[in-house]
């Protein structure tokens, strides 16, 4: 790849990508909250939806907690906590394709269940499609890395990926390093880009609605009107002409 | 306390989790652990406060076919209709008593779907081939009426346009261009083949009466055919005025909770009186006792104390057998005063009735008159005789001859000089053996005798001696061959021989019968039978409605709160009659009107009389004098039409400009019609002279609806496909040269018309509604201004008078059109076969009418001089509405110049309102006093008190809340702030006669072809055997009974595609059915089936449920051709809807006229489009369904 195509994918697309994603995200929650949702089709099926949904979902959380490991947490640490090279990497094979085949296989049932349920599909919009395939390919490319570490075990992407991915948090992301990486490297981080770019206007915003506090609280909840008065309850009137 | 400190179902965890979150949160939770409170964040609050808020609430109402005439609050925010709610405003119907207010239901409560729904024509539509063509010829010829001349006349180009009707192709245009082909069409036809080959349909004026009346006026001012909707619809009760001499007057729901007892038979009130089903709940609480005869387990049964489950279409035998156990237990074996004054007062049963020798015994002939003793006075053939005190013979008052005549001023009452006999039977009397015909089984004849005496020349006996034959009740002495006994099965009317027909238990049939009447006789008449169309929409509904109704009149219950008859089937009480009448036929430009029978009509013109299996004398009485035998009953029809019984479009198969054309006209007429050069069009309906050539069709869905013998009119009046299994082929395809519609949503009738316009809702316009359920007329108004393209049904008719008012005044000019007026109710003509013998004075009876055809637009938006120059006429008396007239010049402003200058203008919906309810009794107190103050001078009884001056209701009124009515010679009953109306109670509190022969109620129809039908006296006859007939066709599958009643989720046709409504029903065609004939034919629920007859093809998802009865299948109507129908096994085209299997039977008793109240009136008497006799094939198909 030529020079200015490293710097424009490495350096600026992950800048871009941030700025899209958090400027969606306040843009989204200013325009659209009553659409902060991700349109449950429980209703029209819940049989597959039932084993599907979290399978998925504790599928990626795993996969969540592995990306923030790997990428995150630099080798010295893990290596200063006493584990090895290959203790890390074989855990990271174990859990990582177990998590990613769970995960990939709770969306391939979730897709198959909304492509033959006549009402989930007709509620399905172009929006959903396009970040199904998106979704879908990122989880793909994921397992792919997976694989092909544990087929070749050569590469270490804590040397190009993860030193590049913390860069860009410091304003010094190393383009170099993650040229380094093969290519199901690159791939897997370029959808992955993608898929935070889209997140804010699609679905997937759903996961920072996650209900972490319905535990903790009781189950009445009581709202009085702002004593300090507030925005309006009811709409702005209409400028009426 | 645990509950105190925590719930004690939440394990320890949870309440670990909840007390820990109390520490991450300023808001306070309760000690219980249950509650949290929080300050704030209630932002979200605007979006359901924003979706419940609106900008303005306006009055309007549901133009539906529905009786329910509800006033409902149609919400508007941001210029965009959004939902509706009931209004609750309607005027205390009093203290002791439920209210009407709310009155809706899920139906209406869905209407405002519709306003921006898919299925909303919001363009004017044309198909498309005929738009090119037209074009075309248009730039090429330069004239628009040559162009669609050249269309129309060339076979080929017919054709085209004609076979791509109701497949889709229809286009968008202007609204100038659109207007412009129909003007041309309307110019061409006039032209051509003369005004009445026009036709308007537009049924129910109560439900919008504006949007009717334009239409009706437009049509009317050209001499176009206005086509009845009330006995095509089959919910005319041909009883009603073969009984009363009055058409549908029937007491308001709040009157149900005046009844003590209440039958209802063949009405499902919780699905088709949604609104008024109430009363019928709460007046149980009075300990009011309901009793519902129905086949099916229907919604209605779950309020009954008792339910009669009678064989479909056998109700008339229950009915009979009532009136005999009534008849044995209260007149015979102990007479009941009250019953006895009631029916000798009220009723034709002491009336004579001369006997005619036949070969082996007597027959009943016509009623005994003034002139048969004698008396050659004016109207002495119309003076029914009964027989005083000592048997001599009286001539009371009452009778039609003193309703007409100039000596009967003062004497048309029902004051009795006599105590009449009601029988003769004594121990010395005459007796003679009648013969009497019954139907039950193989037709034959009853030998049952009478006691006679003789008259002059004459063998006489009373109604009420002939009727108790009739019904088999014996006595000690007669002669014949009478029951044994209420169970004896073999002989007409026991309870016993009912049971065999209609399965209902004897003695079940004989406590209800005694109840009824023990009931009635204890409160005085308040006994009610609330009547359907499950009853009325049989071949032989009328036999059965005489059934019914003997049982009300023998007990007392007519004419009084609480009592009588109570037949809701349509919305057909127009209170403000007289305006909405003189409005809608033109009456104030010229008179008369063609208003045209629709059965008929349509039997003759979609060529249903070809697929008749039988000769209308294979119904006819076993006692037949075979006048019927071998005859055609479109022999009949055309028979009825050259007697002036019935009038007919088109008359004849000359244009009727041509023959106004003659220096004398009504001379020509005559005789060119003697010298066989003019020929009625009903004798040759297939010659292209005789096709009906324009058809408007607005607030109505012929094609989708009410077109009893659906696929006929698709074949060869439209010339499009059908689903008709073997097409007469030798008949015409193709008589319509323009079918247009106006309407707001795509129907199966926009679907297959040429021209579409679209048309306002009923949120989008001013109009007036009323109904027979309540007291109140109150308006429509506009939410929104009509959306896209769509006008109202006044601006569109305004704009398409003013197009072809343009094309017209050169080509059309000034014309006199010749038009043949037959006998009509309620006017001396009534009398007519009387005077002219039954031939009729067919030959004679013809007005000449000037038609001014540049001038159409200018009369549309003006009320003409006649008005007050010759009043408005409504049944027998004359509005001289002067001072109205004077009124609404300055209310609504004059027009300032042309045809109509001066005159009070029509020109908005608005003004048309306020004209129509200044010009009817019921809503101008002082005409309705007017009128009262005329029927004083004839009965010679002060009914003057009977209407205040003071009434007046304005449209403003109606717009502000639902505005009561009053008492007007309009109606029969009395109306005021504390009572409830209820028919007749003027003709039984005051002695005003009905509109009857012999002034009361009839049980005895004297008229040649009643005899001829063996339907003289109330009988029973069963359910036509269609199956004999030869109707089922062949093929294979399950024969059952094809029973097409009212829908739970749509009326009529309307709702059915609405999709709030769709989703409480299963949604798409469904038809339901039995387990066990579900079983006989391998279906079970929601499984598609196939129906096939000889008339089409029905595909639809069977119901199955325990509600029906085995044998009996029904399609709710209207489920129509719109939603979710797919192509057929059958013929592989698409499955037909409701009226597909249906076919028109015309009952040739329905054609009589000129007979006193057996005469024509305009949606008061003629042939009905029943079809509840019919059968079907039933069978599963495939369940691999394709639509295309």
């Amino acid at each position: 790849m030529s020079g200015w195509a490293e710097t424009a994918l490495w350096i600026v697309t992950p800048y871009l990508t941030l700025l899209i994603f958090a400027l969606g995200l306040v843009w989204r929650f200013r325009y659209d909250r009553f659409g902060w949702t991700t349109r449950s089709s429980q209703l029209y099926e819940h049989q597959l939806l039932r084993i599907a949904s979290p399978v998925f979902h504790f599928g990626l959380l795993f996969v969540i907690v592995g990306h923030v490991v790997g990428l995150l947490i630099p080798e010295h640490w893990t290596r200063a906590m006493g584990i090895t090279e290959s203790m890390y990497h074989m855990s990271a094979l174990v859990v990582g394709a177990i998590a990613g085949t769970c995960t990939l296989a709770g969306i391939a049932l979730l897709i198959y269940r909304r492509r033959t349920t006549g009402p989930v599909f007709m509620a399905t919009t172009a929006n959903d499609k396009a970040m199904y395939v998106v979704l879908t390919a990122a989880i793909l490319a994921g397992l792919l890395t997976t694989l092909l570490t544990s087929a070749f075990g050569e590469h270490d992407y804590r040397h190009t990926v993860s030193p590049w991915f913390r860069g860009i948090f410091v304003f010094q992301p190393d383009a170099a390093a993650i040229t380094a990486a093969p290519w199901p490297y690159r791939l897997h981080t370029a959808i992955g880009m993608l898929l935070l770019a889209i997140f804010p206007f699609t679905r997937l915003v759903h996961a920072f609605a996650a209900p972490l506090t319905y535990p903790f609280r009781p189950y009445i909840v009581y709202r009085s009107r702002s004593a300090t008065g507030g925005p309006p309850l009811t709409r702005r009137a209409p400028r009426g002409w | 306390m645990a509950d105190v400190e925590g719930d004690p179902k939440a394990g320890p965890i949870e309440e670990l989790l909840v007390r820990t979150g109390r520490f991450f949160t300023r808001a306070t939770t309760s000690p219980d652990l249950h509650t949290v409170f929080k300050a704030g964040g209630r932002e979200g609050d605007a979006f359901y406060r924003d979706r419940w808020s609106h900008d303005k609430v306006v009055r309007s109402t549901h133009g539906v076919n529905c009786t329910g005439s509800c006033s409902w609050k149609v919400y508007v925010k941001d210029g965009i209709i959004t939902w509706e709610t009931q209004e609750t405003d309607y005027p205390s119907v009093g203290p002791d008593r439920p209210e009407y207010e709310p009155r809706g239901c899920p139906r209406g409560a869905a209407f405002s779907w519709y306003t921006y729904s898919p299925t909303r024509v919001r363009y004017p539509y044309a198909r498309g081939v005929l738009v090119e063509m037209y074009r075309e010829a248009k730039v090429r010829l330069g004239d628009p009426v040559a162009a669609w001349a050249e269309i129309t006349t060339d076979a080929a180009k017919r054709a085209r346009y004609q076979r791509a009707r109701g497949k889709a192709g229809l286009i968008r245009v202007t609204w100038e261009e659109a207007v412009e082909i129909v003007a041309a069409a309307h110019v061409h036809t006039i032209a051509a083949y003369g005004p009445d080959r026009i036709a308007g349909f537009s049924p129910i004026p109560a439900m919008s009466m504006v949007s009717q009346a334009v239409g009706a006026r437009f049509v009317s001012l050209l001499g176009g055919a206005m086509l009845s909707f009330y006995d095509w619809y089959a919910d005319l009760p041909v009883a009603s005025p073969q009984v009363f001499g009055d058409q549908t007057d029937v007491p308001e729901s709040a009157d149900w909770v005046d009844a003590a007892y209440l039958m209802l038979w063949g009405s499902n009130v919780p699905v088709t009186r949604t609104p008024d089903a109430h009363f019928m709940a709460e007046a149980r609480y009075r300990g009011q006792k309901v009793v519902v005869i129905s086949p099916d387990y229907s919604d209605a049964v779950k309020f009954a104390d008792e339910w009669l489950p009678a064989r479909p279409g056998t109700d008339g035998a229950l009915g009979m057998a009532m009136g005999h156990v009534v008849l044995r237990e209260f007149f015979v074996d102990r007479p009941t005063p009250r019953f006895v004054d009631h029916v000798k007062r009220f009723t034709d049963l002491p009336f004579l009735v001369t006997l005619h020798r036949e070969s082996d015994g007597y027959v009943p002939g016509r009623f005994l008159t003034a002139a048969d003793l004698g008396d050659g006075g004016e109207g002495a053939a119309c003076k029914t005789v009964l027989l005083g005190r000592g048997g001599r013979p009286v001539v009371p008052g009452g009778s039609a001859g003193f309703r007409w005549t100039e000596s009967g001023k003062g004497r048309w009452n029902l004051d009795l000089p006599t105590d009449p006999l009601l029988s003769l039977y004594g121990e010395h009397a005459r007796t003679a053996e009648v013969l009497l015909p019954r139907f039950d089984g193989e037709p034959t004849a009853l030998r049952r005798g009478v006691p006679v005496t003789q008259v002059g020349a004459h063998t006489v006996t009373t109604v009420f001696d002939l009727l108790l034959a009739q019904y088999g009740v014996s006595r000690p002495g007669l002669p014949g061959v009478w029951p044994a006994g209420y169970d004896d099965p073999g002989q007409p009317c026991t309870p016993a021989w009912q049971e065999a027909i209609t399965g209902v238990p004897a003695a079940r049939a004989a406590r209800i019968a005694r109840e009824f009447a023990e009931t009635a006789e204890r409160t005085g008449g308040r006994c009610m039978i609330i009547l359907g169309a499950g009853t009325c929409q049989w071949f032989h509904g009328d036999t059965m409605y005489r059934a019914f109704l003997a049982l009300t009149m023998l007990t007392g219950c007519q004419g009084v709160n609480g009592g009588g008859w109570a037949h809701y089937v349509g919305q057909e009480k127009c209170r403000p009659f007289a305006g909405w009448s003189l409005l809608a036929g033109a009456l104030d430009w010229g008179r008369p009107p063609r208003q045209i029978p629709a059965t008929p009509y349509f039997y003759l013109h979609t060529d249903q009389w070809r697929y008749d299996l039988f000769d209308a004398g294979r119904l006819a009485s076993p006692l037949a004098r075979g006048l019927f035998a071998g005859r055609h009953t479109a022999e009949l029809v055309g028979r009825a039409v050259r007697r002036s019984w019935m009038p007919m479009a088109p008359m004849f198969d000359r244009n009727p400009l041509d023959l106004g054309a003659a220096d004398d006209p009504v001379g020509y007429t005559l005789a060119e019609l003697g010298a066989g050069r003019l020929r009625y069009a009903c004798d040759d309906p297939d010659d292209p002279r005789n096709w009906p050539r324009v058809l408007t069709v607005w607030r109505a869905n012929v094609l989708g609806s009410s077109g009893k013998g659906n696929e006929y009119f698709l074949e060869h009046l439209l010339g499009a496909g059908s689903g008709l299994p073997e097409p007469d082929e030798t008949a015409p395809r193709g008589k319509l040269d323009l079918l247009l519609s106006l309407d707001f949503r795509m129907t199966s009738t926009t679907l297959y018309s040429d021209v579409v316009l679209p048309a306002a809702t009923w949120y989008e316009k001013h109009d007036l509604s009323s109904t027979d359920m309540h007291p109140f007329v109150h308006a429509f108004n506009p939410a929104i201004s009509p959306p896209w393209q769509a006008r109202t049904d006044f601006a569109a008719f305004h704009a398409i008078a003013a197009a072809f008012s343009e094309l017209a005044a050169d080509r059309l000019g000034v014309r006199r059109d010749v038009v043949a007026v037959p006998y009509q109710h309620d006017t001396p003509s009534e009398l007519g076969a009387f005077s002219d013998g039954e031939e009729g004075r067919g030959r004679g009876g013809f007005a000449i009418v000037e038609r001014d055809y540049g001038a159409v637009a200018a009369k549309l938006a003006a009320l003409g001089p006649l008005t007050e120059g010759a009043g408005i006429p409504v049944k027998g008396v004359t509005f001289q509405p002067g001072e109205e007239v004077a009124w609404l010049g300055r209310r609504n402003g004059v027009a300032a110049e042309g045809a109509a200058r001066g005159r009070p203008l029509l020109d908005t919906d608005a003004a048309a309102c306020e004209t129509i309810l200044a010009l009817s009794g019921t809503t101008n107190g002082r005409l309705a006093a007017q009128g009262f103050a005329q029927l004083s001078e004839r009965t010679g009884v002060d009914l003057h008190g009977l209407a205040s001056g003071e009434t007046r209701v304005t449209f403003a009124d109606t717009q502000a809340r639902p505005a009561p009515v009053g008492a007007s010679p309009e109606w029969s009953g009395k109306e005021a702030h504390d009572r409830r109306y209820a028919p007749f109670t003027v003709n039984v509190e005051n002695g005003k006669p009905w509109h009857t022969l012999t002034g009361r109620m009839h049980f005895f129809l004297d008229h040649e072809w009643m005899r001829e039908y063996g339907e003289a006296l109330p009988i029973y006859r069963p359910p036509l055997d269609l199956a004999a007939l030869g109707e089922a066709g062949s093929g294979e599958g399950l024969l059952v009974r094809y029973l097409t009643p009212h829908s739970k989720w749509s009326i009529h046709s309307e709702y059915q595609d609405n999709l709030l409504m769709l989703t409480l029903s299963r949604g798409g065609p469904t038809i339901w059915m039995s387990p066990g004939d579900a079983a006989a034919i391998g279906v079970t629920d929601n499984e598609w089936v196939e129906a096939v007859n000889r008339n089409g093809v029905v595909v639809a998802r069977a119901v199955v449920s325990l509600k029906m009865p085995r044998g009996t299948v029904y399609m709710y109507h209207v489920q129509e051709r719109v939603v979710d129908v797919p192509l057929s096994e059958t013929n592989g085209r698409r499955g037909g809807i409701h009226n597909s299997l249906t076919r028109l039977l015309v009952k040739p008793t329905h054609l009589i006229g000129g007979h006193a109240q057996l005469s024509f009136g305009f949606n008061y008497f003629g042939p009905t489009g029943n079809q509840r006799d019919e059968i079907t094939l039933i069978r599963r198909r495939s369940q691999e369904v394709r639509y295309r």
